[in-house]
C-alpha cells in the first residue's frame, strides 16, 4: 500500500510546499469558514477572498473503501484502503488510509493526517492514519 | 410547472424513433461511426427520412469522438438546433428534456438525441478502460497518487456510507444482481446472459470492497439514438408513440466537498417527484421502472429516493423477492447496464421505449402505460429523470 508519484504546478505549488513540511492546508475565507482545496470560492458564503490556513490535523472517518488493482509491475491485486475523512475544521478529503484492518473500521473512527511519498523526485501526499 | 400535459394536444413530445446499434465487444468501428449508424438506424425505425431530421443533441462517452461533426457525418442540412450535451449519465435523459422543448415551442421538429462510445479494445481489460487516467501534476495528480482513482472506488465509498448508516448489506446489492442478470437473460441484445445465483455474487472478485465484480457494471462499445417529434407528426409514423410526459433535473453539487447527503440520498429525492408531479401521475401508476445502474448500489439508492421504499430501506426491499422476472416490480427489465449493455444513460432509455411500445418479446411487462426511466452521472452528482406513457398511459 503506497502512495503514488504527483508533482507540482503553479496551483499546487503553496500546498506541496506545505506537505514537505508535514502541514495540510485548507482555504479559509475572512468569515472563518473553511473549504476544500483547490476551491477558489468559500464553500460556504462563496467569498473569493481566500488565504491558506494549515489544519490541525484531527480528523473523523467518514467512509471508506477497499480498492483492489494490479501493481504496474504485475502479479496479484493488492488492496488499498481508500477513506473519506472529516477534518475536525470542517472540510472532507478523500485520500488513503494507512495502516489499518478494514475489518476494524466503522464511521466516526477518529484519524490523523500523516504524509507519505511515493519517492524522493515526488510530492508528499497527505494521507490518513488511526488516531 | 408547464409540463406537456398542459400543451396542445397535437404539440406534446413523443419518443417515435429508437436506433440501437451492436453493443458490446464491437470492435474496429469509431465513437462516430456508432452514433452515425444509430441515428440512422432511429430514423428507420420510425419511418423517418434521414432529411426528416431538424434538430440534433450529441452526446459523448469515456472516449470523446461524438461532436456536432456528426451533422456533417450524417449529411444533415438546414439543422434548426444543433447542440453538444454532457452531464455524464444524465445525458440521454437531458436530451429528450431538451428535445422535448424544442419541438414543445417549434424550434424544430424532429430531433434526434445520440451517445456513442467506443472505449474497448481487443486484448485491453474493461477496467484499464475507465481506472488509468492518472495525472502525474497539479491537483488531479494529487487524487490519482492518493489512491482514488476513476468510478468503482468512489462509488464504494459512496455504498459504504449508506451501509454505515442504514446496515445496508453486500448481499442486499448481491439480489439486485441476480434479479437483473435473469432480465437480462431474456434480453436478446444484453451481453451477459447466463443465470447467476446469490453465491456466484458473493464469489465474485473485490472491484472496491464493498463492490465485487458482479456488483459493476459492463463496458460496451456501440451507440443508440432516439427521436423526439410531435404527436401530431407522431400519429403518421411506423411505431406506437411513446410520449414524454415529464421530467425533472437535479445536480446535488457536492462533488469532493463536505455534504451530508453523500451516499445516502441522491438527486433523485427531488428529480423524482418534481417529474411524476409534471406527468400527473404519482408512483402507483408507474408500471415499469429503468434506473440508472452503474453500480448495483445505484439501484438502491435511487429506489429509496424515488420513494420505492422507505430512506434506508432499500437494502431489505431489494431482498424482499420484488425484483427479477416474476416479481411484482418491472426494473431494468433488459438487464440494465449491469448484465445488458453499458450506454450510459441510453441503457435506461432504450429499454423504457421497448417496454412502453410493448416490443419487449419475452421479458416485456403485462402493463406498460408508465414509465419511470432515471440517469446518473458523477459520483452520484448528477440525475435526471423521465416520466414515459403509452398512448393509453396518456389519456
Amino acid at each position: 500500500m503506497t502512495v503514488g508519484p504527483v508533482t507540482r504546478d503553479a496551483a499546487t505549488a503553496e500546498f506541496f510546499d506545505a506537505t514537505a513540511a508535514g502541514k495540510f492546508l485548507l482555504r479559509r475565507c475572512a468569515a472563518g469558514h473553511f473549504s476544500e482545496p483547490p476551491a477558489a470560492q468559500c464553500t460556504t458564503c462563496a467569498s473569493t477572498e481566500l488565504r491558506w490556513e494549515a489544519a490541525r490535523g484531527g480528523a473523523t472517518l467518514v467512509s471508506w473503501a477497499v480498492a483492489w488493482s494490479r501493481p504496474a509491475a504485475g502479479g496479484e491485486p493488492q488492496p488499498t484502503v481508500l477513506a473519506i475523512a472529516e477534518l475536525d475544521e470542517g472540510p472532507w478529503w478523500w485520500s488513503q488510509l494507512v495502516d489499518a484492518d478494514p475489518a476494524n473500521l466503522a464511521a466516526g473512527r477518529r484519524l490523523r493526517i500523516e504524509f507519505r511519498r511515493a519517492d524522493k523526485e515526488h510530492e508528499a501526499v497527505p494521507v490518513f492514519g488511526l488516531a | 410547472m408547464s409540463g406537456p400535459r398542459t400543451w396542445p394536444a397535437a404539440r406534446r413530445p413523443v419518443v417515435v424513433g429508437l436506433g440501437m446499434t451492436d453493443l458490446g465487444k464491437v470492435y474496429g468501428r469509431t465513437a462516430a461511426d456508432f452514433a452515425a449508424d444509430a441515428v440512422r438506424r432511429a430514423a428507420g425505425d420510425a419511418g423517418l427520412r434521414l432529411a426528416d431530421v431538424d434538430g440534433l443533441l450529441t452526446s459523448s462517452g469515456v472516449t470523446g469522438g461524438v461532436s456536432v461533426d456528426l451533422q456533417r457525418d450524417l449529411g444533415l442540412t438546414d439543422l434548426r438546433l444543433l447542440s453538444h450535451m454532457q452531464s455524464y449519465g444524465s445525458t440521454a435523459a437531458a436530451m429528450v428534456q431538451a428535445a422535448s422543448l424544442a419541438v414543445m415551442s417549434g424550434t424544430a421538429s424532429v430531433v434526434a438525441c445520440v451517445f456513442a462510445d467506443s472505449p474497448l479494445q481487443p486484448e485491453r481489460s474493461a477496467g484499464a478502460v475507465y481506472g488509468t487516467r492518472r495525472a502525474p501534476a497539479g491537483w488531479w495528480g494529487l487524487l490519482g497518487a492518493s489512491g482514488v482513482i476513476g468510478a468503482n472506488p468512489m462509488y464504494a465509498l459512496a455504498a459504504r456510507r449508506h451501509m454505515e448508516h442504514y446496515g445496508t448489506t453486500t448481499e442486499q446489492f448481491g439480489h439486485i444482481a441476480v434479479a437483473q442478470r435473469g432480465w437480462a437473460a431474456l434480453n436478446p441484445a444484453a451481453q451477459l446472459r447466463e443465470p447467476i445465483t446469490l453465491a456466484d455474487h458473493h464469489s465474485s472478485r473485490w472491484i472496491a470492497d464493498p463492490f465485487r465484480l458482479l456488483d459493476c457494471c459492463l463496458v460496451s462499445n456501440g451507440g443508440i439514438a432516439v427521436i423526439v417529434t410531435t404527436a401530431e407528426r407522431a400519429a403518421s409514423l411506423a411505431q406506437p408513440p411513446v410520449r414524454v410526459l415529464g421530467w425533472a433535473q437535479s445536480h446535488p453539487g457536492h462533488y469532493l466537498r463536505h455534504h451530508p447527503d453523500f451516499g445516502l440520498v441522491t438527486g433523485a429525492a427531488t428529480a423524482g417527484p418534481a417529474a411524476l408531479e409534471m406527468a400527473e401521475v404519482t408512483l402507483t401508476d408507474v408500471d415499469v421502472v429503468q434506473l440508472y445502474d452503474c453500480y448495483t448500489f445505484t439501484v438502491l439508492v435511487t429506489l429509496e429516493d424515488y420513494g420505492f421504499c422507505p430512506k434506508g430501506e432499500g437494502g431489505p426491499f431489494a431482498a424482499s423477492g420484488v425484483l427479477g422476472p416474476g416479481g411484482k416490480l418491472m426494473l431494468n427489465t433488459g438487464g440494465g447496464q449491469l448484465s445488458g449493455y453499458y450506454m450510459w444513460g441510453m441503457t435506461p432509455l432504450s429499454e423504457a421505449v421497448i417496454q412502453c411500445r410493448g416490443q419487449g418479446g419475452e421479458r416485456q411487462a403485462a402493463a406498460h402505460d408508465v414509465v419511470l426511466v432515471s440517469g446518473n452521472g458523477g459520483v452520484l452528482d448528477h440525475h435526471a429523470t423521465l416520466v414515459l406513457g403509452s398512448e393509453a398511459g396518456a389519456s
